[in-house]
Parts: C-alpha cells; sequence; structure tokens
C-alpha cells in the first residue's frame, strides 16, 4: 500500500455557516496504481489532491503515507517525505518564467542537494526522453502549452518519485496535445510509477486503472 | 546551489531593469556617502596612533582646577626648560621632543622668491620619538647641525619642483636678516591622522642661540609657548604618579599657592595648577586641554556624522526592503512553485538574501569609485587630506566588507522572510495579492521622509544662524577695511610712513593701527586683575585715535583718544558697555572711573564708553573689553579704510607702498568682513554636510516612493482598467494612486518637526547669539517635500491614467 486516508473532513466556514468540501473520505492507493478522480466542478476534487500531495491539511481525520502518519510529522520530515517521493503536474503548468527550460527541470533537484555532475547527467536523460533537448536554453514563453506541459511533467518526474499527482494536466491542451500527455502518463505507470490525476474528460479517465467519482465531497463508488 | 542562486540573483537583476537601476543607484549613494563619513571617523578616531611609540610618549599638560572665574582645564603650552628637567629629575623619562609650532610664519627665500611658511623648531630627538617618515636623508643625523633643516616633500615640490633636495640650501628670515640653511632631509608629508603637522623643521638649538625670544626664554619658567613631549621607559607608572609630578611642579613654582592667595585667586594650600602626562593618543579627542595647532574634535560630533551618514544608508536600504515587498506580488508564483517541486523555506531565504547581497555587492563597487571621485570635494567640506589607504586605515578593509555584507542583510533580510513564508496552494491560486505597500512597508517610507525632513529643517535652521551671525551688524562696520599684516616687520616704525603713503591715495579714506586684528585666527590678549576684591577678565586691544572712526564705532559716553592730550597714551582707556556692566557702574558715571588692581605701578582711567560690539564670534556672549593706547604695544595690524567698489587698483597701490617701505618681506592682507565670515567656518561646514545629506536623503526617499508607485500602479492595472471603463476620469485616477503616499509624507511631517525643533533648540543654546525657529521653516519644508514627493508619485499614476484600460484589462 502506498497511501491512505481515513476520515477525511475539509471545512470552510464562511458566514457563521460550515460548509463541507470533503466529507469523510477513506481513500486507499496500492502502489503501482493509476487513478483518475472525477466530478463535477467545485466537487472538491483539487482539494482532495492538495491534501494527498501533502500541500493543504484537512479539519479532521488521518493519512498514512507509505506507513508514516503524515499529519504527525514535523514539518521537516514531512518535507523530506514529500520531495522524495511526490511529483506535481498542474494545469497551468507553472513554470518558473526566469529560469530555462534545463534549469527548470534541474531545480528540484538542486533542492535535494544532488551534485552538480549527476544533476547533469539526469536532466540531459529526461530532456533525451522527452525530446526537447533541442528547447533546453528557451524559457517558458517560447515555448506551446504542450511543450511547457512536457517540460513540467519532466520537472515532476526528475527526482524520480514514486506518486505522480496531476490536476487537471491536459486542461489547457488541446485533444492531440492531451492525448500525448496521457500516453505519456500510461507509458509511467508501466514503469511503475503510481499517478493520480483529476480530469474532467472520459476519455482521459479511460487510460487509468480506476475511476474515482466524487460528488459534493463524497466518494461515489 | 549556490552558485545556481548567484546565477538566478543575476537574471533577475537583469529582468527588472528599472527597479534594479533604482536598488543599485540608490545603494551606491548610500554606500558612498557612508564610506566617506566612515573614512572621516576612521581617520579622525586613528589619530596620533601610527607613532610606533604611541604607549611611551605623552604631551606634558599643565592642569588647572577652577581659579578665579576661568573654568578647570589644561594647556600645553611649556617653557623652555621643562623638557631637559623632567629628563633629569624623573625617573623613567627616557627622552623629550619640544616643539615651537603655530608662532606665525617665516619667511623663506629660494632663488630670490620669498615664500611666508610655517617653520617649526624642534629638538633633534624629534625623529626618534615620534614615527615620521623620511624620504631622502638620515633622519638620525637630520637636525643635527644648528642651521639644517628637513622639509616635507610637497614643500620640496613647491620650493624646488622635485624632491631629490638634499643638501641645498635655503634661506629663512630670523629676527632681522636672512640666513642660510642646509636641508638635510626629506620627510614624507605628515599623514592626516597627525595632531603634529609641519612642513619645515628646523633645530631647535638654533631657536634658542639666534633668535632674541629664544635666548630670553631658554631658562625662564615663566614663558610658555611651547609643546614639550616626553618618551618614557615602557612600563613606566609616571602618567599616573600625580605624587611626583606635583614635588617636580613644586620644586620649579615653590610659592605658586601663596602667590595666587595674594591675589585672591585661590584659597587652597596646594597648588591648583600641577603637571599631567596626556597620553598621546588621547590628544586628538581630548577638549579639555587647549593647545597645539590641530584642534581636538569632540567624539560626540563624529558620531553625529556617522549617524547622519548610517541614516542616509538606511533610507537606500529601505527602498531596496519596500521595493522588493512589492514586487512580492510578482514573484509570488515563482515562490509558491519553487516550494511545490521541493524548496523549503530556509532555501528560499538563502536564495533572496543572496539576491540582496549581490546587489549590495554591485552597489559597493560602484558606491566605492563615486566615492574615490567625491573625496576631494568632501576633503574640502571635511577640512582633512582623506585619501583612501588600506596601508593608513587597515580597519577599513574589514569594515567595507562587513559594510557590503551588512546593507545586503539589512535590505534583504525582510523581504526574504516575507517572501518564503508564503503558502504555495494560496499563490498558485492567486488568493494572496500582496499588495504594493503593506504597513510595513509604509510605515518605512513614513522613516524615510521623517529622516529627510528632518534634516532639511535642520539645514534651514542652521543656514539661518549662520546668515543671521554674518549678517548681524557687529557694531561696527565691517565693509571695505583692509587688514594688512605687519607682524613680521618693524611695525612701529613703518606704521606712520605706511599710513601717511596711502592716506595720499584718493581711494584711502583711513588708516589706523592696533595690536590684533579682528575675526577668525586674529587671536587675543586677556588681561586678569583684581578689581575691588573680584577677580575680573578684561579683553584688550590697543589702538589709536582713529580706530573708532574708522571702524564706525558709536561712542555712548565720553570721548574718543586724542593725539593732542598726552595722558591718552598714558593712562586713558575706552571700555565698553560690557565691562561698566561687569564693574557695577553705570554708562553716566563711568568716565572717570579708575580700574584699581589693573597695574602694580599705575591706574588706567576710562575716558570714554564705546558700544558694545561683538569681537568674538557671535556664539559667545559679550566680554568686558577695553581699548588702550599703552606704550609697549606695537600696530601689527594696519586697518585701512578703502573706498566701496572694485578694491584691486587700491590693493596694488598698497602693494607698491608696502614694497617701497619692507622690500624683503611679502605684503599680506585680509579683509575684514571675510575674516569675521571665518569665524563659522564650522558652523558652514556643519550646515554643508546636514544640507548634503537632507538633499540625498530626500532623493533616495523620493527615488524609492516613484519605484513603489510604479509597483502599487502595476499591481492595480485591473483595478484602474475596471475603474476606466466605468468612467473614471484620469485625474479621478491619478488622486486614488497618489493620495495613500501623500498622506505618508504628511505624517513624517507631522513626525519630524517637533524632532527637528528640539535638535535645533538645543544646538542654538550654544549660541549667545540665536535666532529663534520660526514656524513657517516647517510649513516651508514640508511644502517642498510635499510638492517633490506628489511629482514622483503623480507622475507614474498620470501614466497609468491615460493609459488604454482595454489594454490592461485583456493583459490579466
Ligand atoms: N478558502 C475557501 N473558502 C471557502 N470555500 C472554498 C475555499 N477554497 C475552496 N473553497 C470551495 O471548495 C470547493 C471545492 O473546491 P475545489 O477547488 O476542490 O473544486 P474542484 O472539484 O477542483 O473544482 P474544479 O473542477 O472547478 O476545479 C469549491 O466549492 C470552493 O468554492
Ligand atoms: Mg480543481
Amino acid at each position: 500500500m502506498l497511501l491512505n486516508l481515513k476520515n477525511i473532513y475539509k471545512w470552510y466556514n464562511v458566514g457563521g455557516n460550515r460548509t463541507f468540501i470533503l466529507k469523510d473520505i477513506n481513500f486507499e492507493v496500492q502502489e503501482g496504481e493509476f487513478i483518475s478522480i472525477m466530478g463535477p466542478s467545485g466537487s472538491g476534487k483539487s482539494t482532495l489532491l492538495n491534501i494527498i500531495g501533502m500541500l493543504d491539511e484537512p479539519n479532521e481525520g488521518t493519512y498514512n503515507f507509505l506507513h508514516e502518519n503524515v499529519f504527525k510529522l514535523k514539518e521537516k520530515q514531512r518535507a523530506q517525505l514529500y520531495k522524495q517521493y511526490i511529483g506535481f503536474v498542474f494545469q497551468q503548468y507553472h513554470l518558473i518564467d526566469e529560469l530555462t527550460v534545463y534549469e527548470n527541470i534541474e531545480t528540484p533537484l538542486i533542492y535535494q542537494d544532488v551534485k552538480t555532475s549527476e544533476r547533469k547527467a539526469l536532466v540531459a536523460d529526461m530532456l533525451d526522453r522527452f525530446n526537447i533537448v533541442g528547447k533546453k536554453d528557451l524559457f517558458p514563453n517560447q515555448l506551446s502549452g504542450g511543450q511547457q506541459q512536457l517540460v513540467g511533467i519532466a520537472r515532476a518526474l526528475i527526482a524520480k518519485p514514486k506518486l505522480i499527482l496531476a490536476d487537471e494536466p491536459t486542461g489547457n491542451l488541446n485533444s492531440k496535445q492531451g492525448e500525448e500527455i496521457m500516453q505519456l502518463f500510461k507509458q509511467l505507470n508501466t514503469e511503475g510509477v503510481t499517478i493520480i490525476q483529476v480530469t474532467h474528460s472520459e476519455k482521459n479517465a479511460a487510460y487509468s486503472s480506476h475511476i474515482v467519482n466524487l460528488l459534493d465531497g463524497v466518494i461515489k463508488r | 546551489m549556490i552558485k545556481n542562486y548567484f546565477k538566478i540573483a543575476w537574471r533577475n537583476l537583469l529582468k527588472q531593469k528599472g527597479l534594479s537601476f533604482i536598488n543599485v543607484f540608490g545603494l551606491s549613494i548610500g554606500l558612498a556617502c557612508f564610506s566617506l563619513f566612515l573614512l572621516y571617523a576612521v581617520n579622525e578616531f586613528s589619530f596620533d596612533r601610527f607613532h610606533q611609540n604611541r604607549n611611551n610618549v605623552f604631551r606634558v599638560v599643565r592642569w588647572n582646577k577652577a581659579i578665579g572665574n576661568r573654568p578647570e582645564g589644561g594647556d600645553s603650552y611649556m617653557p623652555i626648560p621643562l623638557g631637559p628637567a623632567m629628563k633629569n629629575d624623573l625617573p623613567g623619562v627616557v627622552n623629550f621632543v619640544r616643539l615651537r609650532e603655530g608662532w606665525g610664519e617665516s619667511f623663506v627665500k629660494v632663488n630670490n622668491s620669498t615664500i611666508p611658511l610655517d617653520v617649526m623648531f624642534v629638538d633633534p630627538q624629534f625623529f626618534d620619538v615620534f614615527s615620521f617618515k623620511i624620504l631622502m636623508g638620515d633622519k638620525h643625523t637630520a637636525l643635527k647641525d644648528l642651521r639644517s633643516i628637513v622639509i616635507t616633500e610637497d614643500i620640496a615640490k613647491k620650493l624646488f619642483g622635485e624632491t631629490n633636495v638634499v643638501g641645498r640650501v635655503v634661506e629663512i628670515k630670523g629676527d632681522k636678516t636672512f640666513e642660510p640653511f642646509t636641508i638635510t632631509a626629506v620627510a614624507e608629508n605628515p599623514p592626516a591622522n597627525s595632531t603634529i603637522s609641519f612642513k619645515i623643521l628646523a633645530n631647535w638649538a638654533f631657536m634658542e642661540s639666534n633668535t632674541e625670544t629664544g635666548k630670553r626664554n631658554s631658562t625662564r619658567w615663566t614663558a610658555s609657548g611651547y609643546q614639550t613631549y616626553v618618551q618614557l621607559q615602557a612600563g613606566s607608572g609616571l602618567p599616573n604618579d600625580a605624587a611626583t609630578l606635583a614635588a617636580f611642579r613644586k620644586k620649579y613654582y615653590p610659592n605658586e599657592a601663596e602667590e595666587l592667595k595674594k591675589r585672591a585667586m585661590w584659597s587652597g594650600s596646594e597648588s591648583p595648577i600641577s603637571y599631567r602626562l596626556q597620553s598621546i593618543s588621547d590628544m586628538h579627542t581630548n577638549r579639555t586641554i587647549e593647545g597645539g595647532l590641530m584642534p581636538p574634535i569632540s567624539p560626540k560630533n563624529i558620531w553625529i556624522l556617522l549617524a547622519i551618514a548610517a541614516g542616509v544608508l538606511i533610507i537606500a536600504c529601505i527602498n531596496f526592503t519596500t521595493l522588493a515587498i512589492g514586487r512580492s506580488a510578482s514573484r509570488a508564483k515563482e515562490i509558491g512553485i519553487r516550494k511545490v517541486i521541493g524548496s523549503d523555506k530556509r532555501q528560499l531565504v538563502a536564495q533572496f538574501l543572496i539576491e540582496a547581497l549581490v546587489l549590495s555587492g554591485i552597489s559597493a563597487v560602484i558606491g566605492f569609485i563615486l566615492a574615490q571621485l567625491l573625496l576631494p570635494y568632501f576633503n574640502t567640506l571635511s577640512g582633512r587630506e582623506l585619501v583612501f589607504s588600506y596601508q593608513q586605515y587597515p580597519e577599513m578593509a574589514w569594515m567595507m566588507a562587513g559594510l557590503v555584507v551588512l546593507v545586503g542583510l539589512l535590505a534583504g533580510t525582510y523581504p526574504a522572510l516575507i517572501l518564503s513564508n508564503f503558502k504555495p496552494l494560496e499563490v498558485l491560486k492567486s488568493k494572496v495579492r500582496v499588495a504594493g505597500a503593506n504597513l510595513f512597508t509604509k510605515s518605512l517610507v513614513t522613516v524615510q521622509f521623517i529622516l529627510s525632513i528632518g534634516l532639511i529643517i535642520s539645514t534651514v535652521v542652521i543656514l539661518q544662524q549662520i546668515h543671521f551671525m554674518q549678517n548681524q551688524n557687529p557694531g561696527f562696520n565691517k565693509e571695505n577695511i583692509v587688514m594688512v599684516n605687519a607682524e613680521s616687520i618693524d611695525a612701529k616704525r613703518i606704521f606712520p610712513l605706511f599710513k601717511q603713503q596711502m592716506l595720499a591715495q584718493p581711494s584711502v579714506k583711513a588708516v589706523a593701527g592696533t595690536d590684533i586684528g579682528l575675526g577668525a585666527g586674529s587671536g587675543w590678549s586677556v588681561m586678569d586683575f583684581e578689581y575691588e576684591g573680584k577677580s575680573k577678565s578684561v579683553y584688550e586691544y590697543s589702538i589709536d585715535a582713529d580706530y573708532i572712526p574708522l571702524m564706525s564705532m558709536e561712542m555712548k559716553a565720553g570721548r574718543n583718544f586724542d593725539a593732542k592730550i598726552a595722558s591718552d597714551t598714558i593712562t586713558s582707556v575706552i571700555v565698553n558697555e560690557a565691562l561698566v556692566k561687569d564693574f557695577g557702574w553705570t554708562i553716566e558715571n563711568a568716565v572717570g572711573r579708575a580700574l584699581k588692581g589693573y597695574d602694580e605701578k599705575f591706574s588706567p582711567i576710562v575716558i570714554g564708553v564705546v558700544k558694545d560690539f561683538n569681537f568674538r564670534p557671535l556664539r559667545e556672549s559679550l566680554k568686558p573689553q577695553l581699548f588702550h593706547q599703552f606704550p609697549g604695544s606695537a600696530p601689527f595690524k594696519y586697518f585701512v579704510k578703502i573706498e566701496a567698489g572694485n578694491p584691486s587698483a587700491t590693493l596694488a597701490a598698497m602693494q607698491k607702498t608696502w614694497t617701497s617701505l619692507e622690500p624683503n618681506l611679502p605684503f599680506q592682507y585680509d579683509f575684514l568682513d571675510e575674516s569675521l565670515n571665518q569665524f563659522y567656518k564650522a558652523e558652514s561646514r556643519l550646515g554643508n554636510i546636514i544640507g548634503w545629506a537632507g538633499s540625498i536623503s530626500i532623493f533616495l526617499a523620493c527615488l524609492g516612493l516613484f519605484g513603489l508607485a510604479a509597483l502599487s500602479t502595476v499591481n492595480r492595472t485591473k483595478e484602474i482598467g475596471i475603474r476606466k471603463v466605468l468612467g473614471a476620469s484620469a485625474s479621478h485616477i491619478t488622486t486614488l494612486l497618489s493620495k495613500d503616499f501623500l498622506k505618508l509624507v504628511l505624517i513624517a511631517i507631522a513626525i519630524a518637526s517637533p524632532i527637528a525643533w528640539w535638535l535645533m533648540h538645543k544646538w542654538l543654546q550654544d549660541f549667545a547669539f540665536r535666532i529663534s525657529v520660526e514656524w513657517w521653516v516647517f510649513v516651508f519644508v514640508g511644502f517642498i517635500a510635499l510638492l517633490i514627493a506628489l511629482f514622483t508619485v503623480s507622475f507614474q499614476a498620470i501614466k497609468s491614467a491615460l493609459a488604454n484600460p482595454v489594454k490592461s484589462l485583456r493583459m490579466e
């Protein structure tokens, strides 16, 4: 088992009323799964994904990741866990505008104190694999959306995470670009990377091994 | 990783060219300013520490307890026999050096041109005791011969155009005639941080054996006018051994206490006068001891100047901080992403601090170049000959390095902490909208304006006070009066000839003689005596009958001196109103009174009362003063009243007359009004410095405001666009954007005004004659500050108010 969520509640107090975003979520992910989270807008998909990605905290509930109780960990240990095992892919790509393609991909390794020579080798491999060697010195605004998302995925993968979290990774792409990304995810999944993606598209969901439907903060099987 | 940080820092710098420029430019100016003042402070605090023997060399000072109406204090004027006597009598004294400095200029003749120059007589062991460097010649044999001299490299260049001049002969005027002297060595110019400074050194023995005063004073213990330094054995306890020093004094002044008692100035059994040994590293900062050519400074003033410079630097640092925070909106996304891909807070803090350090490093380089360029100007401002020399001031190296780091940290820490604290999820969803100015940056901007407005108010007040002192009627007409310096000639013999020839000139209205001039550098003469059981101090001037009319002074009672009345040159005196008051008389009954106690042999009789006039700087209150024509004094200053207008023809005629009467010595003169203005040099200097600091700081503050206004406009682009689509006018938008900043300036004015008022009020207390601080100064400065700020801010606001709204909305 890679991770499990137990009795997760998330709410906001709006105007004195408590609005529940997530209600008693129980959820388990095995290593090597490819999960799609689906559901209408505002149903809490992103919130759930962010909790899994340790960017957000629920108001109640427990979260185990690789048998560690995440919310009991100290900030530092959690950051360590996160750095080592999780990679994020965003709908808006979120590349750093000031850095080149090469540097964007390299940055996570810097934060993990990987040696320069090793970094070079790893980034070169990644550029090669995604076929963007020729673009390595360009800045994000010089790339197309699809290319930017490729860089985003490359960056998420560079530190060899066990888990990729992707929030509507194809939301800003045309269908052909979207399909390429999905192919890539499928490929990665067969190589053993666990993937959880949020998507609105049935077509994209079809790539996954498993679909979770979220409706008003509750998982519907 | 560090390399990576630097790379990103550099790129950010280039990307935000405008902001980087503001930051670098501002910090450079701040650093340039501060490094100049730091150099100045380091120089002042390193005074006289370059002497190898600094721990064992002491200046002998005479310490007086409060006697009569004189306050407690010391001076370093010693009699000639003191040095040898100390070496002889006191264990631990291994060497002594006497200096005759500040005795006025001598005349030096080289190749038939005569130049007035200071010649300082010193004992030949001068170079053993002090660490002045010799460039040519041998320091052990220099000054050995009676007629040997040592000159500095500057003087060598001035006299001969080169420094290789050992063995050459120059002529120096002794008492009467020019005599030849041989240059035995050329010394390096004394450094800027030396209390002892010299141009030409001559052998003490010559002074003692070949000059009238030297011969007369060589064994007298009552003729004090020479500096004496002693070198002690290492570890000698003599400086703290008051008993031994008192016994030494008593040996040479056995009846001192009794004599003072007789004059009703002292009642104790022990003499109130004692010798002390002053460490040479204490000389420059101890203001209780008078004497020497280099006036000591008050360390407090140095700290004040340094604090002002630090204020300017802080203003520049604040720019960095506020702009970094203002810019944080555009960096928030970057920070969010970095956190999501694994950066922890520490690494982000490091990144932002390195950005700040890179910036302060670049600014330091530019600032240092700027400081080098400004140094000559700064030197005229500070009255020092400073150089950026790490050899002379080794501490400057680490201070400058430390400064760069400190400035980087100071400027970068707060933004680094703020930025690194952003929650990634929130910034990526752009929930946090970091405004251009939060409360903290607003307070910082206010602080900047408080500092600059305070400085400018102070400048205005100081300038007003200087203007007041220079233009206040001193009680005489100071215009168009030339003071001719006749100190080195036979003044008494030449005066009537000079007067006669000058009066023949139509442009000369009057000529008078006096023993002491007026204005800075003129000196004074004070007579202490006992009058009806009370001790009195009276300033004296020896004048002639023409002096009072020439100066347009007003007689309050009695009459002026009359050349026809014989007794006027023997017993008559004219006193000022302050003396009348001090002696308990009235203007009406003063004439005819006798100044009993003035002299053992006779009592001067008052023949007139002159209206008070400011013979001393307006800093000082009016003191009792008298004019006399007693025999024995000579007219060392010739006052010549000339016609208004261009004086050059008259001066040329005067020069010609002078040369015909005294062909060997150059004609030297000063204008009275200029000499009087020189009284206020220190104040002018202060006004200048604070004025510059004020201008620079308001400039920097506006620079920051400009940047901040630009950022806040950028941050509000969408809002402005929407408002305009809804029909807001350009003036409405301008007001909207400017209002917030102007409020800060108003708050700053409100805070700065009382502080500046209080400081200036305190400063003015030092002046007996002073202006009062007027309310309009605050209104005036505040208005100007507001105007400058308005101009700065509205520039941005108008720009965005006039921009096309559709464009700005589409950008979002
Ligand atoms: N700070 C907040 N205060 C109140 N409500 C919030 C806050 N943040 C999010 N929400 C609410 O939480 C709910 C879930 O949001 P979430 O972003 O998880 O939805 P989502 O399923 O990802 O929707 P979408 O498909 O449109 O991306 C929404 O209804 C949103 O209004
Ligand atoms: Mg969502």
